[in-house]
């Protein structure tokens, strides 16, 4: 909102400058986000917080100030007048639910000389951002930005058996709004009718057909409290914002609507020769000002401060609040109708702190009792990215909203358990991403197109599916989901390109596979403790990750069709997924430490040639079968498959390190363990020893 | 052969070696197959028989000290071949070593931003992103269609109706508050949504970082405290910090907290808006009607909450200039940190 340094002016004495002004503002809550010189004045804007509507004029703008600098407030008084008998006009009045509208007045105006406003009027509101229409009009913006109550004018003689409805527009209704839009209406719109229709949307603007134009004569000017909830559903329902829509949405009180109207109306009389010639209201509320009861100690309390209660007062009551009845240990509170945000003492406490200042607040240190019963357990998601850091890979974040097309690209069936957005504003808000693996091959893709020669990212993030229902079934499309919507944490790997890294031999260019991501996974499970692992070949599906004798997770190799649908050529790449919240309960970073061996271990090699389709982990098996338990591990240190052997066959070399707990082992003991594992490697795959 | 001759030859000989070429030519000329040692040896058997034990021994013993001294001498050659122009290794090659991955800079942030508070005392706590009406809004005195609302616009669940996506960290409070008594110091650290468009200060998902502190007698003046070191710790011990009065339903008394401009120090740029101060967080003391919605009892409990955006750390800390970079994941980009 804009106020300007004279108009500020004229409610009480300012001895600072514009720009100690401004500071002393943005200080007391009234952010001032620009400023202004603008011929022989200066324009501020403010931001004003959406729980101050009294702020939203020049008058709240200047009580503040008198409440900062202790100047006070020239308020003017406005009377009503006395209108004889046989000049006042008859208008009826209606309101048909006093929940929607609290209070109306109408004020009837009558010889109004409409034409245009004089010069300073014209100033005033234009380096306010306001366009001048008429003088009539200009002087209900005037009011309504220098009191901060909207109001508005009808043309009487246009209104329909000169008569006033408030009510709700029945279904189908329609209006042309003072903005010259059609505006079809609805029964959650509260409007200002005549006798026959629609004539202004309550609140937020006036109609077309009883717009005060130069040939008006009288006026009907209206000043009234509408239900804000109404006016905001209205204007989102209409998608019409205006001045006075903002502020009745935020509140209004009826003490600023009394003297609004009063207000404009000496003004027309002044500025558009009127004359008052009837005024109907057909009941106002009582109202009666909310009392707070506070405790000086209890706001030095809450603040660590230590203010007098005398300054507590002086503060209080330079914000226009009404101490009422004092002793010693405590004030009793009468609040101002014009502030309706203040309802508990502590919202006093913040009144007193922002006016004594925050930054006249100490800083203190607080002794805190941290409790370890609270996220005290090490979180294994820290440890994982520190493993997969270690292994060179780069930690992504991508959005957990996707478009479904992404989700079609990568392959996934968009089906019941996908848990869509309502209101997304673009294609890219569509859905909660079901897996983290779409949004990895795009931002691999993205990377490739950047001519990265190698791509290894993860990410760590939420996936989301409907929960089952009560039923067990998943919920049938469109039904409104009794269940709730499983959010599990994910890990998500993706590898592409070739690795290349200099050795004492030179560079080597080395392709990834999935046996890259195998060795990052068998590296991190091995990290967290996790000993039961395993990876099973489900042909089409990839690789299905086994922990403890449960599908944790999936590893795969990109196929064609993905790989074009990403415009990704001649190049593998590899994604793997693992449910973390499954992996959980098998980590174990709390391991015992085991002794050192206290005898020397022996290492004997075994290199054969085997038929290719034999697996190693079946062979690895059969070896570590035998070897128990003096055979400690059997690796696989060399594999090859070219010229020196066979077709269709691979030549393999495995390491097997032989040691016992209680004794060092002998070559006689070693040799025959070490044979007879050959042996049986002979028997059991028809090995062919080199 | 006089041994005490050969030997005084010997160690002229390796005194004057001076690079492991020169050594290896000598271990050659003494120790090789033809070398002087096999000579002398091969003359045993020529020997008269009472003198080949004694000059056997002697052989030995020159061979032995031979030995020593040849492997001496190769340690201080090698020491010596780290200089500059020494070495049979152009020091100018790079490193060889395995390369190390990165986080990514908002964990970056968040795991310096919790690792202060945990110094503090506080303990660090996550909460689903997926959120209920009331946690998200009623739960934080954060009315239906009141205009406090427009400050979070928020996406909502397809079919399900009273679930959205949390547009802050705070539904976290209350479902702490649900579960726990006081005292609580936590902070809390995630993804939240707001329906946006995305230009390079705006995206519809973002990180934040939330804290609080409930117990009997907290007050206003240690949210000053804890923001105070906080701020300091993470941004530099010479920055200032001021509080603006500012509104949040969820809080009373409001701030917003600014700290001096990490560029102009104060004196007002281009990045600052000549202002001088950064925004850097909200903050206050947590309103009673929130404590009552989780049955703690406002006259017994104060407490005070606070909230930041991680990305705006993150592009202030690191000079990033479009926060789009955070989500496009440009290895260029995430190598460098």
């Amino acid at each position: 909102m804009k106020v300007t340094y004279n108009w500020l002016k004229e409610f009480l004495n300012i001895k600072i400058s514009p720009k100690e002004l401004a500071e002393k503002l943005t200080m007391a809550g009234l952010e001032v986000v620009s400023l202004e010189e603008a011929g022989r004045d200066f324009v501020f804007e403010i931001e004003i917080t959406s729980n101050r509507p009294d702020w939203l004029s020049i008058l709240g703008v200047a009580r503040e100030i008198g409440a900062v600098t202790g100047e006070k407030l020239k308020a003017a008084v406005f009377k009503e007048p006395k209108i004889k008998a046989k000049e006042i006009n008859p208008v009826k009045i209606s309101i048909l639910d006093k929940k929607d509208c609290s209070f109306y007045s109408a004020r009837l105006i009558c010889g109004v000389k409409v034409g245009p406003s004089p010069l300073w009027l014209k100033e005033r509101l234009e380096l306010l951002g306001c366009r001048s229409v008429n003088n009539i009009v200009d002087i209900t913006n005037y009011i309504l930005f220098e009191l901060g109550h909207p109001l508005h004018a009808f043309d009487l003689d246009l209104l329909a058996g000169k008569e006033i409805v408030v009510r709700r527009a029945k279904a189908g209704e329609k209006m042309v709004t003072l903005d010259n839009q059609p505006r079809l209406l609805g029964n959650d719109i509260l409007i200002i009718a005549d006798k026959d229709r629609p004539q202004a949307i309550a609140g937020i603007m006036g109609g077309k057909d009883t717009e005060v134009t130069f040939k008006t004569r009288n006026i009907l000017l209206e000043s009234a409290v509408f239900n804000p909830v109404l006016v905001r559903r209205a204007r989102q329902r209409l998608g019409l914002q205006s001045e006075s829509a903002y502020r009745f949405e935020r509140g209004v009180n009826l003490e600023t609507a009394k003297a609004a109207s009063l207000a404009a109306q000496e003004l027309i009389c002044n500025l558009a020769s009127g004359k008052p010639c009837g005024y109907k209201c057909p009941s106002s509320p009582k109202i009666s000002g909310a009392m707070i009861n506070l405790e000086p100690a209890y706001v030095n309390r809450m603040l660590g401060t230590d203010i007098p209660a005398l300054k507590i007062k002086k503060i209080l009551s330079g914000l226009g609040f009404d101490l009422k009845m004092q002793s010693k240990n405590r004030l009793v509170v009468g609040v101002p109708g014009f502030r309706q945000d203040v309802k508990l003492p502590i919202d006093l406490a913040e009144e007193v702190a922002r006016i004594y200042g925050y930054s006249e607040i100490a800083q203190t240190l607080p002794a805190i009792k941290p409790n370890v019963n609270i996220g005290g357990k090490r979180d294994i998601v820290p440890q994982i990215k520190n493993v997969l850091v270690g292994l060179g890979l780069h930690e992504a974040i991508t959005y957990s909203l996707v478009d479904r097309d992404l989700l079609k690209k990568s392959g996934i069936k968009p089906d019941a358990q996908s848990v869509e957005i309502l209101n997304p504003l673009s294609k890219e808000q569509e859905v909660l991403r079901p897996t983290l693996l779409p949004s990895l091959i795009r931002c691999l893709a993205y990377n490739l197109d950047q001519q990265q020669e190698y791509v290894n990212i993860f990410e760590i993030a939420n996936v989301f599916s409907y929960g089952k229902g009560a039923s067990g079934n998943p919920v049938s499309q469109g039904a409104i989901r009794p269940g709730s919507v499983d959010e599990s944490l994910s890990l998500s790997i993706a590898l592409c390109g070739m690795h290349s890294f200099l050795t004492r031999q030179g560079l080597i260019r080395d392709e990834v596979t999935i046996l890259h991501l195998k060795g990052i996974l068998e590296g991190l499970f091995n990290k967290l403790g996790i000993r039961d692992y395993d990876f099973r070949a489900q042909g089409e599906r990839g690789v299905s990750i086994i922990v403890n004798q449960q599908e944790i997770g999936i590893m795969l190799n990109l196929n064609k069709k993905v790989l074009d649908a990403f415009d990704i050529k001649n190049k593998q790449v590899i994604l793997a997924e693992i449910n973390l919240g499954k992996i959980s309960a098998f980590v174990n970073i709390d391991n015992k430490f085991s002794g050192l061996p206290k005898y020397p271990a022996i290492t004997r090699d075994i290199s054969f040639v085997v038929k290719g389709d034999i697996s190693i982990k079946d062979l690895l098996t059969v070896i570590t079968g035998k070897g128990l338990p003096l055979l400690r591990s059997a690796e696989v240190v060399d594999y090859y498959q070219g010229k020196q052997i066979p077709e269709g066959c691979k030549g393999l070399t495995v390491s097997c390190v032989y040691r016992a707990d209680d004794r060092t082992l002998t070559e006689e003991e070693i040799s025959l363990l070490h044979n007879s594992i050959c042996s049986l490697l002979e028997e059991r795959f028809s090995i062919k020893l080199r | 052969m006089d041994i005490n001759l050969i030997q005084a030859q010997i160690e002229a000989d390796l005194s004057n070696a001076n690079s492991p070429q020169a050594l290896e030519e000598l271990r050659i000329k003494y120790l090789g197959r033809k070398g002087l040692i096999a000579e002398l040896t091969g003359s045993i058997p020529a020997l008269a028989a009472e003198q080949r034990g004694s000059f056997g021994k002697e052989v030995n013993a020159l061979k032995n000290r031979l030995l020593n001294l040849l492997n001496e001498k190769e340690k201080s050659l090698a020491g010596d071949s780290l200089k500059p122009g020494n070495a049979d290794v152009d020091i100018g090659m790079p490193g060889i070593a395995p390369e190390l991955g990165t986080v990514h800079p908002i964990t970056r942030i968040i795991g310096e931003i919790s690792t202060v508070f945990n110094h503090m005392g506080f303990c660090v706590l996550e909460g689903p992103e997926v959120e209920t009406e009331h946690n998200n809004f009623t739960g934080l005195n954060i009315p239906l269609e009141h205009p406090s609302r427009d400050a979070f616009d928020t996406f909502y669940l397809k079919n399900y109706t009273n679930f959205l996506l949390r547009s802050h960290t705070s539904p976290v409070q209350v479902r702490t508050m649900k579960k726990h008594k006081p005292p609580l110091a936590i902070v809390v650290p995630g993804r939240v949504y707001r329906p946006d468009a995305v230009d390079a200060s705006h995206l519809f998902m973002f990180h934040q970082i939330e804290g609080f502190l409930v117990d009997e007698n907290v007050r206003f003046s240690d949210l000053k405290g804890i923001l105070s070191f906080f701020l300091k710790s993470v941004f530099s011990s010479d920055i200032k910090m001021r509080f603006r009065p500012h509104f949040f339903p969820f809080t009373e008394p409001s701030a917003e907290v600014d700290i001096s401009c990490l560029i102009c120090k104060g004196k007002g740029c281009s990045a600052c808006g000549r202002k001088g101060w950064l925004e850097i967080l909200g903050a206050g003391m947590i309103h009673p009607n929130v404590f009552k919605q989780v049955d703690y009892d406002p006259k017994k409990y104060t407490g005070f909450a606070f909230g930041m955006g991680i990305e705006r750390i993150a592009m202030l800390k690191y000079g990033i200039n479009d926060i789009r970079l955070f989500f496009e994941n440009d290895l260029r980009f995430l190598k460098q940190f």
